[in-house]
């Protein structure tokens, strides 16, 4: 018996090594360049478990039963297989099961299997996938914010922070020495920045405000644009039957990632021009114009799907579908190249050219950013491509590695030490409300408003995708022991007055705890200079007493 | 042959695993790196005591500006040496771990920088902290000037009760306002 538990143990252990996904590369990682770049890997992990969970719960429950009672896809004579579909997503993949049209609407039900119900199983699916998602993301949203974003000062970078970060995990002889470099660069600044005292004259200011004015004028307008020609791109984009009109339909894609890539690089010009009393601003006006530029983009192509491919094409969800699988394959391409250009060629460049540029640094917001873009198309792809969180798996997987080869060739150790939680805390906020949130409200769009398309897909012919629900409840309240759903139905989800107390009771809390919030930062005020006061007394007592028994 | 000297007892590990905030995993990876520090002789001793010099050979510890420091911290030794036992290092892993609390961390973080072991961190402590974090040659340290300043700005910021120097209270205040330390505090093998 001591021989099984021993033997449990090792085999417990053994597995455990080897599922931990990447730990001993993270370890490696993270010795040599610090928790900051450790959160770009940790961060394309934790996405990479969504779409696992995604892919097993898309497979599990909607293709499975597909391909149980439809073994092989009915595809139109004079479509075979070409080499191109891998890029395009079109052709011979628009008729399996890895689009909308693919599945069948019927209650399946034949030769002995029992009855599976399509419609209400993609349904259910789908919304309960985006549901855990969206709990898992505000979860990590609210811990992380309690965790490590409240309790930061918001000093400038004080001199016990620079001295507590010191990370205890880096092992690698010549970046400790990097490090205790950077380090004292930075304590010297920070003693530097206290000198000064930064009262500049009215005019200085009145005229750093209209750089900013400017600049974020300049930045939104060409995010709008962007946004603009990408919409009359794709109006002037019809796809169909030729080789070589397929391999157009991969314009668009080129056009957006292009304008992802380039862009941001525009962006980082103004760095030049613009003048932000904290660095750490700065990194904050980039990240925010990305997002702008990047949500404008999208935003743009969901509503030239929403209004006009909905209306024009016969099996929309899977043109919609191949669209989305398009811009995710083009965006990963475009990804391999932005490594190659923006490391290893300026690796190239900052060693052999020009000396004085040196040898670059990863930058992790960008990169971030990067991430959250292509799983904002992975999301809004769900309802129209069951299957594209495989091609997102197999994205990301060959991403780490790649990632991690251009960083340990390229790549040096990030020079400030950069405040990596608030960072992590922020790219968690950004995953959440544009990219989560904005492809929720499209799905949830599509679902409630949008007619199916009439002759693909599970929910065809019905009114709208909403209206299996009904139909549904409609046949529970003839059977007897289900009424008590059908009321829930009824009168909490469909009715408007139970949406509009749970958000006033939600108000009313958040107003309440924020009163809570500030009578307890005036409570440490007055603790503070209490214990000042305690102990100012504590030295002056005892001596006074002397002194008046001398004195008496 | 040796199978039961080299290998840790089942009650041991349970025992370890309830007093540190280590897994059985990381136990038993523990151990397997303590006995490779040991040599020949010591491996049939009861409780043996690895020196300082071997434990500084480990490549988690080799590089650390505090690696003697965190020797004398968690040595529990008569003759200060900074030699540690099994349950020494055990103690030092369990404090450099994923789950270990911020009371912890700081306790210890503070015990490391505390270079006089006096209980407090006055303006001596501190210099020589910042010298340890910014480099030991003389190009590199900081000015004389630079490091007053920089010690007043310390001061400053954390002595509260503005009695010069900065207690354990005052250090664990800062620690908790600064978010990145728990990340940072760690060493795992």
């Amino acid at each position: 018996m001591n021989c099984f538990s021993d033997c449990s143990t090792t085999v417990s252990l053994v597995t455990r090594q080897t599922l931990e996904l990447w730990r001993g590369t993270m370890k490696e990682v993270g010795g040599k360049f610090g928790t900051g770049v450790l959160s770009y890997f940790k961060f394309l992990k934790w996405l990479l478990m969504f779409n696992i969970f995604s892919f097993l719960v898309n497979f599990g429950f909607i293709t499975i039963p597909q391909l149980i009672y439809h073994p092989t896809p009915d595809i139109p004579t004079g479509v075979s297989f070409k080499g191109l579909e891998i890029l395009t997503g079109a052709g011979y993949f628009s008729h399996t099961v890895m689009y909308y049209g693919g599945y069948s609407n019927k209650t399946q039900g034949t030769g002995g299997w029992p009855e599976y119900n399509m419609q209400l199983a993609y349904f259910f699916t789908i919304t309960a996938y985006m549901v855990l998602c969206g709990a898992a993301l505000i979860y990590s949203m609210a811990s992380s914010f309690r965790k490590k974003y409240v309790l930061a000062d918001s000093g400038l970078g004080g001199a016990w922070q620079l001295l507590c970060s010191w990370d205890f995990s880096v092992t690698n002889e010549r970046a400790v020495r990097q490090r205790k470099n950077n380090l004292r660069i930075q304590l010297k600044e920070s003693l530097s920045e206290k000198v000064q005292v930064a009262l500049l004259p009215l005019t200085e200011r009145l005229k750093h405000y209209g750089v900013f004015l400017g600049t974020w004028l300049l930045s939104t307008g060409m995010a709008l644009g962007c946004g603009a020609s990408v919409y009359f791109l794709q109006s002037a984009d019809k796809a169909s039957g030729s080789l070589l009109e397929e391999a157009a339909t991969l314009l668009l894609p080129f056009v957006v990632s292009l304008i992802n890539l380039v862009v941001p690089l525009f962006y980082s010009l103004f760095k030049k021009i613009e003048h932000y009393s904290n660095p750490r601003m700065q990194v904050y006006a980039i990240i925010v114009r990305n997002v702008i530029l990047k949500m404008s983009i999208l935003g743009i192509l969901c509503y030239y799907w929403m209004k006009d491919v909905a209306n024009t094409f016969s099996c929309w969800e899977s043109i919609v579908g191949q669209a989305l699988y398009r811009l995710v394959i083009v965006d990963f391409l475009f990804i391999m190249l932005g490594s190659f250009f923006g490391e290893f060629l300026s690796n190239v460049i900052g060693t052999k050219c020009i000396q004085s540029l040196g040898v670059p640094e990863f930058d992790v917001a960008r990169n971030v950013l990067d991430l959250i873009y292509a799983q904002t198309l992975a999301w809004i792809g769900i309802y129209f491509s069951p299957l594209l969180p495989v091609i997102q798996i197999i994205k990301f997987f060959i991403l780490f590695y790649l990632k991690k080869v251009s960083l340990t060739q390229n790549c040096q150790p990030p020079r400030r030490a950069g405040r990596a939680a608030q960072m992590q805390t922020i790219f968690i906020a950004i995953l959440f409300f544009p990219s989560f949130v904005g492809a929720l409200s499209m799905v949830a769009y599509t679902m409630w408003t949008l007619p199916p398309s009439d002759n693909c897909g599970p929910f065809r012919g019905l009114n709208t995708t909403f209206s299996a629900i009904q139909i549904w409840m409609d046949d529970l309240n003839g059977v007897d022991g289900f009424q008590w759903i059908v009321w829930i139905y009824q009168h909490v989800i469909r009715s408007e007055i139970f949406y509009f107390l749970v958000s006033l009771i939600i108000l009313v809390f958040i107003y309440i705890f924020r009163q809570i919030t500030q009578g307890r930062k005036l409570l440490i005020i007055l603790l503070r200079q209490q214990i000042v006061n305690v102990s100012s007394s504590e030295l002056s007592g005892p001596k006074c007493l002397v002194h008046q028994c001398c004195c008496v | 042959m040796g199978t039961t000297a080299s290998q840790l007892r089942k009650d041991l590990l349970s025992e370890y695993q309830e007093l540190t905030f280590l897994t059985k995993q990381e136990i038993i990876l523990a151990h397997k790196r303590f006995s490779e520090l040991l040599s020949k002789e010591d491996r049939n001793i009861p409780t043996p005591r690895v020196p300082m010099e071997k434990v500084l050979s480990l490549p988690e510890l080799k590089s650390n500006p505090f690696r003697k420091r965190i020797c004398h911290v968690f040595s529990t030794s008569d003759m200060k040496d900074g030699s540690l036992t099994f349950e020494d290092f055990l103690d030092l892993l369990s404090a450099f771990s994923d789950s270990a609390t911020l009371e912890i961390k700081s306790h210890y973080a503070f015990r490391i920088f505390d270079f006089d072991d006096d209980g407090t961190l006055d303006g001596g402590d501190l210099e020589k902290l910042v010298n340890c974090l910014t480099g030991e040659t003389d190009d590199t340290r900081l000015t004389t000037e630079e490091m007053r300043q920089l010690i007043s700005n310390i001061l400053e910021e954390s002595d509260i009760d503005k009695d010069g120097t900065v207690n354990l209270s005052e250090f664990q205040h800062v620690i908790s306002r600064s978010p990145d330390f728990v990340s940072s505090f760690k060493i795992v093998l």
